[in-house]
């Protein structure tokens, strides 16, 4: 809202600068979004008056204009395309700065020689407006000096008002804020109306159909009005505040709404058949047409305001095309009502129409006010437009509300906000902001709240006045206290921090998406299940329909995105929620982790120049998923003396993966998810050429054991002996069934296996390949003999060779 | 022969040794002096000649020589090896690119919301967690939202068919928590939130939040000036200042807006800040009873505060980021740099 400060001295006392008003205003919760000064020093603007207006030689778009000055004529070439002759205009002449930063200097456009600047409003600094030159009323006399027109420069402030004070939508309420701060007394106009002796009943009635709706419904008449263009000072005020001026009768009804927050509405009083008003519903598939020109259908959702025979206006949302304001108009019928603020804010929304008096219905406006502002619009309806107001008012209020009244402990607000106030000065501010304590006792008050504050209904409110009045900055700031909560477990928000600072010492970097795509990604990398997924029926974009049921299409994207950019690897993981539609047809969501690599990102230094392998590529996410694991200490399992994390992988086929080369995952017999490497279709969707590889797990099985405390065990204190084998075997023996093969017969004393080489070549025969594995043995009470160590090995060799049909390279 | 036959030849074995320039020269001079038919056999052998008096000494004394020229040989020996391999192996470049694997970092995001849980931790606060698809109840009705107010419009709110919403707040996570414990709580909950924002510079449609509710027996509007203060120093550094203005939201009463001072002009006035000197942070306030009556809490015993603050804001003024959509981009040399 902009509000004028020079207004707002009408009502309340001001001796501060703007900025310090701002900032009083900004501290007790009217935020103040902007300081505007309109106008400035216009010495050397005059009123200037069009005397010829002819094309320019050199431009279509130009005029060179005679202009009298009131005391000469000068040339002056003019751009606007309102320019005519006899207009008078504000002339900026030789020598004038204008509150824009413009200097007028004699120029030369386009060849013809110029003399001055015929002024529209941006350019005067007034308002915002640039379609025009600012036409002057023609009875202005040509020469006048512009300030005389414009009068001094104003301030005005723009204002954030939060939704729940409509009462601040106006400079009396604004007024009352100052007022309330500063400790002054605020002045409210008490208009009288000189009536005639013609009662208002006697002209026109009123019905309210729906009183839910329309609690109150006032009326005056206010007959031989000559419509002109408003006073100076009210048509500045206006503009100032940001509203366009029109004629009389109607700035009066936009300058009372802001100058109390009540809404008004003229009717043509000729135009309203039976001279009655009827406020009722809208019936089914009725038509009205609004004052903005369009056809509107209106339902019996709807409030109108009625004559004997048609809708006139939408209630308290805009009037209608067949009764306003015209310039012929000689009797208006002046609406001040109060429209609940549901009805206002449904309908409002169905025709999606907002304006600025729905836009104060919708938030509630003063019940006890409307009297008062259809009383000070017909006192000035009269004093500015020649009018004659019947005597009396027909205020149809059938059910007058009693106020509202709430206590308040003083001990209960000093604990509340931490601060020590006096009770004296708690009932001080309740008063200086208009509300009424009714009694104070010794430890409590109760206070009466007028109708205009609809947003206290409670304790707690009244404390917030408080606060606000007072000064936030005046409540202390202590040091705080760390207090422990018995009881109080946040372990599986931990685990996640955990899980995130392991991936970043595997190396990799965490990257974040939206939790919505679009379906299209989601099906070509054709993951989860499409009928399982969540839509958003009100998407933004055709590029977030869908929740995401993985995490792997937008780790593809942003790998590609990456690769496209240049980089030459990378290693990801992305870890959050994803969505889905669970058995029972309920919404389910659920934490997952996803990694992407691209890119030499296992090796390191200038290795990395060497081209990476598939088997390179898949390594490296098997053993950044293995070191996840242990780091998580997922449960392991023992065979002879050897340690294996619980972790299974199955082949998995999916056709986002590259045939054979990816698995599911499970964990601790918990199936957990899937790793592999990138199907090169998909591949090709990012023309990312080496292989890519992803993993997407399930968090919650990983994370079941990562609280638990290692428990040590002796290292042994005896060297190990070392056992080497090399075999061939069929190309299919799988280095995991090696070790279930070894596992089966290894003695406690074989701690560890590791294959040191893997060779496939023609020399093996076709479809064969070698392995080579070197075995720890070890005891842990005494040092093994090599006798003993040898028959251990033979042992592992004699059931690799019946198992596994493996061929021993004895002595290799 | 005498002793001092052998003292001299000492002298003699030692100067023939720095003359030595090659491996080969000190073979030489050990075949000279110790080798089978060198200069120390020829002692020993005239040993037998020697007054029996004079024999212990003179084999001490040879005994001697035989050590300290077989070590003064070593040395050399080593010393010539050494110039040698050095000279064989060739520069050794000890600025190389270092190749160890390197590590990640985490997102901006994830990092501001761990330090606000180191922060917080340190009073006491434990982690709370609520899904991302929420009810009306929990997202609105609960927290004292009018039936009609505007933030439930689907012009702002990802409503799903199932009539569920993605939430717009972590709001509903402080209804959770109160639902499932008793006075006193102090948690806060960091998570994703979601409203119909068109994407620009300062606004994603997906972003986080952090909720922050302390509630207890006495808790006052100085607790929440005090706590938000120390939050703000300890992100921010210890020259920032806080600034609180009274606002307006349902769910709490009296509610407050806090701003940062910036901390990149110090309050001066910059870009950063828009030249205000301050930075708006977000929203809190004293829980609205009517809050505490809807999850069961008798708002006579019990008083809190609640906070929320946006990650994203936080992160963007903490790193000095422009454009939110930058966080979402996830391009790896912009993420690299918050390593
Ligand atoms: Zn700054």
């Amino acid at each position: 809202m902009k509000v004028p400060l020079s207004w707002l001295k009408e009502y309340v006392d001001i001796d501060l600068s703007p900025k310090e008003v701002a900032s009083l205003l900004t501290f007790s919760g009217t935020e103040v979004e902007g300081i505007q000064t309109l106008g400035g020093d216009f010495t050397g603007v005059v009123v200037g008056e069009v005397l010829s207006v002819s094309r320019h030689p050199n431009a279509d778009r130009l005029t060179v204009c005679q202009v009298s000055t009131g005391t000469g004529d000068i040339t002056v070439v003019c751009g606007a395309p309102n320019v005519a002759v006899g207009i008078k205009v504000p002339l900026a002449t030789l020598g004038v700065t204008l509150p824009n930063g413009l200097k007028i200097k004699k120029a030369k456009v386009r060849g013809v020689e110029s003399f001055g600047m015929l002024c529209a409003e941006d350019e005067l600094g007034l308002s915002d407006d640039h379609k025009g030159l600012m036409i002057l009323p023609p009875e202005t006399v040509t020469g006048t000096p512009f300030a005389e027109i414009a009068g001094p420069p104003e301030t005005v402030l723009e204002l954030e008002v939060t939704s729940n004070r409509p009462d601040c939508l106006s400079m009396i309420g604004m007024a009352r804020e100052l007022a309330a701060l500063l400790g002054r007394p605020l002045r409210i106009p008490d208009p009288v109306v000189k009536e005639e002796k013609r009662s208002v009943e006697s002209l026109a009635a009123v019905s309210i159909e729906d009183a839910e709706g329309c609690p109150r419904y006032t009326a005056r008449v206010i007959s031989s009005v000559t419509l002109a263009p408003s006073p100076r000072w009210m048509q500045r005020r206006l503009t100032a505040a940001g509203v366009r001026p029109i004629n009389n009768v109607v700035d009066v009804t936009n300058y009372v709404m802001l100058e109390c927050g009540q809404p008004l509405h003229a009717f043509d009083y000729e135009l309203l058949e039976g001279r009655k008003i009827v406020v009722r519903r809208a019936r089914e598939g009725e038509q009205m047409s609004t004052l903005d020109g369009s056809a509107r259908a209106v339902d019996s959702g709807m409030l109108l305001i009625a004559d004997a025979a048609r809708p006139v206006a939408v209630a308290g949302v805009m009037g209608g095309a067949g009764s306003e304001i015209r310039d012929v108009t000689r009797t208006v019928l002046l609406e001040s009502a109060f429209f609940k603020p549901s009805g206002i804010r449904k309908t409002s929304k169905r025709l999606g129409l907002s304006t600025e008096s729905s836009y104060r219905f919708e938030r509630g406006v003063d019940l006890e006010g409307v009297e008062w502002a259809s009383r000070r619009a017909a006192q000035l309806m009269v004093e500015l437009a020649g009018g004659s107001a019947a005597a009396g008012v027909i205020d149809c209020f059938p059910c007058k509300p009693a106020r509202k009244r709430i206590g308040m402990r003083f001990q209960r607000a000093r604990d509340l906000l931490g601060v020590d106030l006096a009770d004296e000065r708690m009932v001080a501010i309740f008063e200086a902001l208009g509300l009424t304590v009714c009694t104070k006792e010794a430890l409590r008050c109760e206070v009466e709240i007028p109708a205009f504050r609809v947003d206290l209904d409670q304790e707690a409110d009244l404390i917030e006045e408080l606060s606000r009045i007072h000064g936030l900055d005046k409540v202390p700031s202590p040091a705080p206290d760390s207090i422990i909560i018995p009881g109080a477990d946040d372990s599986a928000a931990r685990a996640l921090l955990v899980c995130r600072e392991h991936l970043v010492g595997l190396g990799l970097s965490e990257i974040m998406n939206y939790s919505f795509l679009s379906e299209k990604l989601l099906n070509l990398v054709g993951f989860g299940n499409p009928g399982n997924r969540i839509l958003l029926p009100n998407p933004i974009s055709a590029d977030h329909t869908v929740l995401r049921d993985s995490f792997i299409p937008q780790m593809l994207e942003t790998l590609g995105r990456n690769r496209a950019r240049q980089a030459r690897e990378a290693a990801l993981f992305e870890l959050g929620r994803v969505f889905f539609k669970r058995a029972d047809g309920k919404n389910g969501e659920e934490d997952r982790v996803c990694v992407g690599l691209l890119g030499p990102v296992g090796r390191s230094g200038i290795q990395k120049t060497q081209p990476v392998k598939d088997e390179d590529m898949y390594a490296w996410i098997k053993g950044l998923l293995e070191e996840f694991c242990r780091a998580l200490h997922v449960e392991s399992v023992r065979r002879g003396g050897m340690s294996r994390m619980n972790l299974a992988t199955a082949p998995c086929d999916h056709g986002c993966f590259e045939p054979g080369r990816a698995v599911s995952v499970s964990v601790a017999g918990e199936s957990c998810g899937v790793m592999g490497l990138v199907s090169e279709r998909l591949r090709n969707e990012w023309r990312l050429v080496e292989p890519v590889a992803v993993m997407e797990l399930s968090l919650a099985p990983l994370l079941k054991q990562v609280g638990r405390v290692p428990v040590s065990s002796s290292v042994g204190a005896y060297p190990g002996v070392e056992r080497d084998v090399a075999m061939v075997v069929e190309a299919g023996v799988s280095h995991e069934g090696v070790l279930n093969v070894v596992s089966g017969v290894a003695p406690q004393e074989l701690v560890g296996i590791r294959l040191f080489d893997v060779y496939r070549g023609e020399n093996l025969g076709k479809g064969r390949k070698s392995l080579a594995y070197s075995m720890t043995y070890r005891s842990l009470d005494r040092t093994l003999t090599d006798e003993e160590a040898n028959a251990f090995h033979d042992r592992v060799k004699a059931a690799l060779r019946k198992e596994l049909s493996a061929e021993i390279r004895e002595g290799a | 022969m005498n002793t001092q036959d052998i003292v001299i030849l000492k002298d003699q074995a030692v100067a023939d040794i720095r003359a030595a320039g090659t491996p080969a020269d000190l073979e030489a001079v050990r075949i000279k002096y110790l080798g089978r038919k060198g200069l120390l056999p020829v002692i020993m052998e005239g040993l037998k000649d020697a007054v029996p008096a004079e024999r212990p000494e003179i084999g001490r004394r040879a005994n001697e020589f035989k050590q300290e020229v077989g070590q003064a040989l070593d040395a050399a020996k080593a010393a010539l090896t050494a110039a040698s391999s050095a000279a064989t192996r060739g520069h050794f470049d000890t600025t190389i690119p270092g190749a160890w694997r390197g590590l990640g970092q985490l997102h901006p995001v994830t990092q501001v919301i761990e330090e606000a849980i180191r922060i917080f931790s340190m009073l006491g606060f434990t982690v709370a967690d609520g899904p991302d698809i929420e009810t009306e109840y929990y997202n609105f009705d609960a927290l004292n939202t009018p039936g009609d107010h505007p933030s439930r419009d689907t012009q702002d709110t990802f409503w799903l068919d199932s009539g569920e919403l993605l939430r717009t707040q972590t709001s509903p996570v402080q209804i959770r928590v109160m639902e499932s414990r008793k006075p006193p709580v102090r948690i806060i909950a960091p998570g994703r939130c979601y409203r119909r924002d068109t994407t620009d510079a300062t606004h994603s449609a997906n972003f986080h939040q952090i909720e922050g509710l302390y509630v207890d027996r006495k808790v006052s509007m100085a607790d929440l000036k005090g706590d938000i203060t120390f939050f703000a120093h300890q992100m921010m550094g210890p020259n920032v200042k806080v600034r609180f203005r009274p606002h307006f939201f349902p769910f709490t009463e009296p509610s407050v807006e806090y701003d940062f001072s910036c901390h990149v002009c110090g309050g001066v006035g910059c870009r950063v800040c828009k030249q205000s000197g301050w930075i708006e942070i977000s929203g809190a306030g004293m829980v609205n009873p009517k809050v505490f009556s809807k999850v069961g809490y008798d708002p006579e015993a019990c008083t809190g505060y609640a906070f929320g603050m946006g990650v994203e804001r936080i992160a963007m003024i903490k790193f000095g980021i422009e454009d939110i959509r930058l966080l979402y981009e996830n391009d790896i040399r912009f993420l690299s740099q918050f390593a």
